[in-house]
């Protein structure tokens, strides 16, 4: 802690990004790459069409069939009703609200499991996203404690970074080594910083009630359920009657509830459905707006009656809403989607420049031993910025190799992605620290290079086979696999501490502190760079 | 400073350990009661008073952090929040004891 | 529709973030050599700030109050973001794409009010 407004802003930047920057990179990634949720598990699934109409009640009604024979004495049933992009009913059921939560794909056509290889496909992105793969309790508190941190990050830069308007567009990449990673850092930071801080913000906002539930404790006595109905957020749902009792068919109700309201429908949710007191709930597609919002209409499981159905939400609970659609950004058509994707790399790399600026800063004089927690803070960097690439890789290849027909297959592919992450990782510990970043950045790309390849080989879909089915998977593959190739050879050529940088005189790690370049004498600046800071100097003259 | 905080001693890692948790136990208690607060008193139907005090809550925490962390000294960090934290909760206790 | 609105976006952002990042000292000496003249500063600091209005207006005027404040900094980001890298790797490309931008904007105005 230093004295003074802003230095205390410096370090708390400098230190709240270091304790989360690890976790929060990984949630970053797997949350980017969510945006494309749908295509990622239309590629891992490739047995399975896309593009496919349905017929929603017929859809509804063989899930139902499922799960009568499967878990008739269940007290949720949760129907996921086949899509164009998403061809499978995909049923949930659970026998206690606490779980666990069971979990089916069905062929539309016949209602039988389907035969398409067993994946968790882009969903574990997105879970891992806000649960880290641990269970969901645990996790999602860990993710919202660090999107809290990641503000207090966010604020306390944009407090520590005066210069912003002057530094707008600046990237001196030519400059020392530490200038570089800072100016990477701040340019990453602030041109995206508008969407830094609304997915930070709106991620924490979508479990509001779980980090903040004291409103509904005051309000509600702690009855969620009921702030729930009363906000429109879903239909009231009746207790069970505690008698057994029948299902009426759900395809006349689906398209009784299709004719009320023009939105996709996309799921059928049959609460206590063995009990005289069933509730059958259809629930649509946000309208198109900001707001995620699904209308509902619930009918007497027993009868088909209707028994209400959501009404418009008022401006606050409209706003909340909001907030929760701007992180998710369904509304996003593909190039919007596409901005939005790139603004998420674009916090990953804030974050990645960001830990590796704190090592740079730190970097240890020549004679000088680095000591445990610096070793350390580097091995982590090299752990999670470059295992992480190599894991979803991994992933992706598992998907392609393992075996069709294996027990627990999809826990495999899983199990494969944190295998190769945590391998990295150890080897971070292992090896030199430049050869380490340059190796696993290094294998990283070839993976990447070698998915579609590997996928074409597999699968027989290649991009030249004349339907190119997943040309942009490849290509997203192929670009990926790029990138990492030149991080790679920069990492090999560029990173070699040098003591002129060491004594460079920049006076703190912090986007603080340095004062409008009074230019760098020629002789600081690292030898292969002498070139262009001369033509640098020449420049300025 | 960029040499580890070694020689800085023990009152110094003392102080801002009291600090991370005055800003993280004050920060959300601060914003804990102001949800509770608002929800409650604010001048709309109950769900959108919750609504509504809910949604701010967040920033009024990192709010919280920064001033724990910019005060002159851990004292009168924990002095400001405190006042603000009994305001609160005297509110609070005033209003349900209404209710 | 959207796409072209986002084009448009795209371009206008560009040439008001070029013409703003010129209007600095430092990256005019980039792509120019020279310091900006006062003059010179002021008119593309101007038209700028000009062209960023005028993103957002096309973004409102076209996708509402809800989605067009959405678009018009999505595309000022990933306008900024090409703004950096053109400066930091062929700072001299950066007044010749702008200046190629605005025509850009122009032919995509039409596509997007007739759709």
């Amino acid at each position: 802690m230093r004295q003074g407004f802003r230095q205390s802003m410096a370090w708390l930047h400098t230190w709240s990004g270091l304790v989360v920057g690890w976790v929060l990179f990984a949630v970053f990634v797997t949350g980017t790459a969510t945006y494309y949720r749908t295509e990622i598990t239309d590629w891992m699934r490739p047995e399975l069409r896309t593009g496919a109409t349905f017929d929603a009640g017929r859809a509804a009604d063989l899930g139902a069939d499922y799960l009568k024979a499967k878990a008739p004495d269940a007290v949720g049933w949760f129907i996921g009703l086949p899509q164009p992009d998403k061809p499978v009913i995909e049923v949930h059921w659970w026998k206690d609200l606490a779980g666990p939560f069971h979990h089916a794909l069905l062929d539309p056509a016949t209602g039988a499991p389907t035969t398409a290889r067993a994946t968790h496909g882009g969903d574990f992105l997105y879970r891992f996203h806000f649960e880290l793969n641990l269970p969901p309790l645990w996790g999602r508190w860990i993710v919202g404690i660090c999107a809290m941190i990641l503000l207090v990050s966010l604020v306390s830069g944009i407090i520590t970074h005066r210069r912003i308007f002057a530094d707008f567009f600046t990237f001196r990449r030519n400059r020392s080594h530490q200038r570089g990673w800072l100016d990477a850092h701040n340019v990453t930071g602030v041109l995206a910083l508008p969407f830094h801080l609304m997915i930070a913000y709106t991620g924490i906002v979508t479990f509001a009630l779980m980090y903040m539930p004291w409103g509904v404790t005051a309000a509600y006595k702690g009855d969620e359920i009921r702030f729930y109905v009363e906000a429109q957020l879903m239909p009231e749902v009746r207790a069970p009657a505690g008698k057994p009792g029948g299902l009426v068919s759900l395809a006349p109700l689906v398209a009784q509830a299709q004719g009320r309201v023009s939105e996709t429908l996309e799921h059928v949710a049959v609460h206590n459905p063995g009990d005289a007191a069933a509730t059958i709930v259809a629930i649509f597609e946000e309208p198109h707006g900001l707001a995620h919002l699904h209308p509902q209409i619930a009918f007497d499981g027993a009868s088909g009656a209707e028994l209400g159905a959501t009404a418009i939400a008022k401006p606050a609970t409209q706003i909340s809403a909001s907030f929760v659609g701007l992180h998710e950004a369904h509304f996003a058509g593909p190039a919007l989607k596409a901005l939005f994707f790139l603004c998420g790399v674009m916090g990953a790399a804030t974050i990645a420049t960001g830990l590796v600026l704190w090592t740079v800063a730190r970097l240890p004089k020549p004679a000088e031993r680095p000591g445990l927690g610096y070793r350390l803070v580097r091995a982590l960097n090299v752990g999670s910025v470059a295992g992480l690439p190599v894991g979803l890789a991994a992933y992706f290849l598992a998907n392609r190799l393992l075996p069709l027909g294996i027990e627990g297959r999809a826990d495999l592919e899983v199990r494969v992605f944190f295998g190769a992450w945590a391998c990295i990782a150890v080897a971070a510990l292992l090896r030199p620290h430049l050869a380490a970043w340059r190796e696993a950045f290094g294998l990283a790309s070839l993976l990447f290079l070698a998915v579609p390849a590997v996928s074409a080989l597999t699968t027989g879909h290649h991009p030249f086979d004349g339907e190119a089915r997943f040309l942009g998977f490849d290509a997203a593959m192929l670009a990926t696999g790029l990138l990492l190739a030149v991080a790679a050879y920069q990492a090999g050529r560029d990173r070699a501490p040098r003591r002129g940088e060491a004594a460079e005189p920049l006076p703190g790690p912090r986007p603080a502190a340095h004062r409008p370049s009074a230019a760098l004498p020629p002789t600081a600046l690292p030898p292969k760079r002498a070139a262009s800071g001369a033509e640098e100097v020449r420049r300025r003259a | 400073m960029g040499r580890p905080h070694e020689h800085r001693g023990f009152s110094y890692r003392a102080g801002v350990a009291g600090r991370v948790v005055l800003a993280v136990g004050g920060g959300y208690g601060l914003a804990a009661l102001l949800t509770a607060l608002l929800s409650l008193t604010l001048p709309l139907t109950r769900a959108e008073a919750v609504a509504a005090a809910t949604l701010p809550s967040f920033a009024v925490m990192v709010g919280a952090v920064v001033f724990v962390f910019a005060a002159r000294s851990l004292g009168r960090a924990a002095l400001g929040l405190g006042a603000l934290c009994l305001l609160l909760g005297g509110g609070l206790w005033l209003v349900q004891g209404q209710a | 529709m959207t796409p072209l609105v986002l084009t448009l976006n795209l371009t206008l952002s560009f040439a008001a973030l070029a013409a703003l990042a010129l209007s600095l000292d430092r990256h005019h000496r980039d792509a120019f050599l020279t310091r900006a003249p006062r003059a010179r500063a002021r008119t593309l600091r101007l038209a700028g700030w000009a062209g960023i209005l005028a993103s957002l207006a096309v973004a409102v005027a076209f996708e509402g109050w809800n989605f067009g404040p959405v678009q018009w900094i999505g595309a000022l980001t990933g306008a900024a973001l090409l703004v950096v890298v053109l400066l930091s790797y062929r700072p001299r490309w950066l007044r010749p794409a702008a200046l190629a931008a605005l025509p850009l904007a122009l032919v995509a105005l039409p596509f997007a009010l007739r759709g």
